[in-house]
């Protein structure tokens, strides 16, 4: 077992219809941005699911803040359940005792993603917050 | 009917009727990287007509949710093309779709949007929530959700299955979404 900082950071870079994935342990700061409308979420998301379950088994929870922030444009629905189930894995951490935030980042005006985000806020039980931004 | 004026250079008005412009249309094979370049054009498009984020999310999203049914399900070849347009009415914007379905999927479709056409909108975010929770993937990827989300992001939803020879039949989606939301 070691904290979170001794893991590989994952990073995905962003194409027109996935997002951005930087996972960095070291920095307790995890982000997914972008579009997200792959043909198969479940081939794009299944390794960095892969990655997060692997991760979470090794690290010893602490009060150390993990933040999780969450900033999507277009997304289609494979990817809304399969961002589910990556919350969820981000949930079993916590429930073992690791500080965690997530922050649903969404333009001011943009009340689909803000229910987006508050339908998320329901399903999974992690300090989850709303975050309106300008810009 | 809605109109706007647009200034000439000398500084007389004219008019230019809503009643149906045609924004986007695609008759050909689908696939992710043309899909891509539409999402990004129409967006664009959308943003010019001054169109605000929330409708036009709801607009690209069902785009992207029909475009990739057809690309996951449907005959998808230069034979037999499937059609995507989007044009601009007095009503609002009007999103189509048009592809070929084998008779095998016919009868699901027929049943499956009856139902869910005929559900009270508490019912259909029930199911959408249910569906995002607790379903599980297609082979090839889907949720399952995608006609849900169209129907529940649209404000008008129309369908038909028209039989095109003895196996096929011609499946078309037509999603309104009314100007008021603008």
């Amino acid at each position: 077992m070691s904290d979170l900082t001794t893991s590989e950071k994952l990073i995905i870079e962003p194409t027109f219809t996935t997002p951005e994935i930087r996972f960095d342990p070291e920095a307790y700061y995890f982000f997914i941005g972008g579009n997200s409308y792959p043909e198969n979420s479940l081939k794009f998301y299944g390794p960095v699911l892969e990655w997060v379950q692997n991760w979470s088994q090794k690290v010893v929870p602490s009060s150390k803040l993990l933040t999780i922030e969450i900033r999507l444009e277009y997304f289609n629905t494979s990817t809304a359940k399969v961002l589910l189930d990556l919350l969820r894995l981000f949930e079993a951490l916590h429930e073992r005792g690791q500080a965690m935030q997530i922050r649903w980042l969404y333009l001011q005006e943009d009340t689909e993603m803000e229910d987006a985000g508050l339908d998320y806020q329901a399903a999974v039980k992690v300090p989850f917050e709303l975050v309106a931004i300008d810009e | 009917m809605t109109k706007i004026f647009v200034p000439l250079l000398r500084g007389y008005p004219m008019t230019v009727s809503y009643e149906h412009r045609l924004l986007f249309r695609h008759e050909g094979v689908l696939d992710m990287e043309v899909l891509s370049h539409f999402v990004h054009n129409i967006d664009k498009a959308l943003q010019k007509e001054a169109v605000r984020v929330p409708l036009r999310r709801r607009i690209v999203s069902s785009l992207i949710e029909l475009a990739q049914n057809i690309i996951r399900y449907s005959a998808n070849d230069e034979k037999y093309p499937p059609l995507l347009a989007l044009s601009r009415s007095d009503q609002g914007f009007i999103l189509e779709a048009r592809n070929l379905v084998h008779y095998s999927q016919e009868l699901f479709l027929q049943t499956y949007l009856q139902n869910l056409t005929q559900m009270p909108r508490k019912d259909l975010e029930a199911l959408h929530y249910n569906t995002l929770t607790e379903g599980s993937f297609s082979d090839s990827g889907g949720a399952g959700l995608g006609l849900v989300q169209v129907l529940f992001k649209s404000d008008l939803f129309e369908y038909e299955l028209i039989p095109a020879d003895g196996e096929y039949s011609w499946f078309s989606v037509k999603a309104t979404f009314f100007h008021l939301n603008i």
